[in-house]
């Protein structure tokens, strides 16, 4: 796989293998929260005087604002195969930023990558360090070409 | 005797500022967190990054303070760009 950013201002990934594109996809299945939503996770510990309008209210809007992120995402990845390129344009890096951040996220949650806590490196942790990575790149592109001014 | 019958309530205005509170957390990288609070709360690069490290090195940071409705505002679009953000009653 290379990545790029391309003289209009967009973000090109060259999809080379099979293997990219299942670790591409992969963020797709990644994105889920292991428990509860992720809005909620954002806002616990919110004031009580605000606690309930904002789950009313707030938290609505937001899950559809995640889901929507991972939806451009899955859009782009539906008909991968080794051999295409994926070009990301400006308008929707944040997109793309939120679902990988989302993956991060829940990869975070499910496996405590950051936690020095003697946990035993099984094989599925080892490999949910490895996307973590290659997901904390993509959004390093994404930020410093797409995002910033 | 009049058929309807007027209540009248008193409202007393909320100016008890408040805070937005950014809570640190171990995936958000530094660079994106300046960046999301330079675009959200308009702060110039020093004050965000200064704020960044806050967060990073005290577990949270005050980020924002002021009246309710606009602290409901930026606490949701912190939490839109995926930061750990709540809201409470500043003291004093």
């Amino acid at each position: 796989m290379k990545a790029a950013p391309t003289l209009d201002g967009r973000l090109r990934i060259d999809v080379e293998t099979e293997l990219d594109v299942v670790v591409l996809k992969s963020v797709i299945g990644d994105a889920a929260p292991e428990t509860g939503s992720l809005a909620e996770k954002l806002a616990d510990g919110m004031a009580a005087e605000v606690d309930a309008d904002w789950r009313e209210f707030v938290l609505p809007d937001l899950r559809e604002l995640y889901d929507a992120q991972v939806a451009t995402v899955a859009r782009a990845l539906a008909d991968l195969s080794p051999g295409t390129a994926i070009f990301v344009a400006r308008d929707e890096a944040e997109s793309w930023y939120g679902a990988f951040n989302q993956a991060r996220l829940a990869l975070e949650e499910r496996y405590r990558l950051s936690h020095k806590d003697g946990a035993p490196i099984t094989p599925e942790r080892r490999t949910a360090v490895i996307r973590s990575h290659f997901y904390q790149v993509i959004q390093g592109m994404l930020l410093g070409f797409l995002m910033k001014e | 005797m009049s058929a309807t019958q007027t209540v009248t309530k008193e409202v007393t205005a909320l100016d008890q500022p408040w805070n937005v509170v950014v809570h640190d957390d171990p995936v958000n990288l530094m660079d994106y967190v300046t960046w999301v609070f330079m675009k959200v709360l308009g702060h110039p690069r020093p004050r965000a990054e200064k704020l960044m490290m806050e967060v990073h090195q005290s577990g949270r940071s005050v980020v924002w303070t002021g009246e309710r409705e606009m602290a409901e505002h930026y606490t949701q679009q912190l939490q839109a760009f995926q930061l750990k953000t709540t809201m409470e009653k500043a003291e004093g």
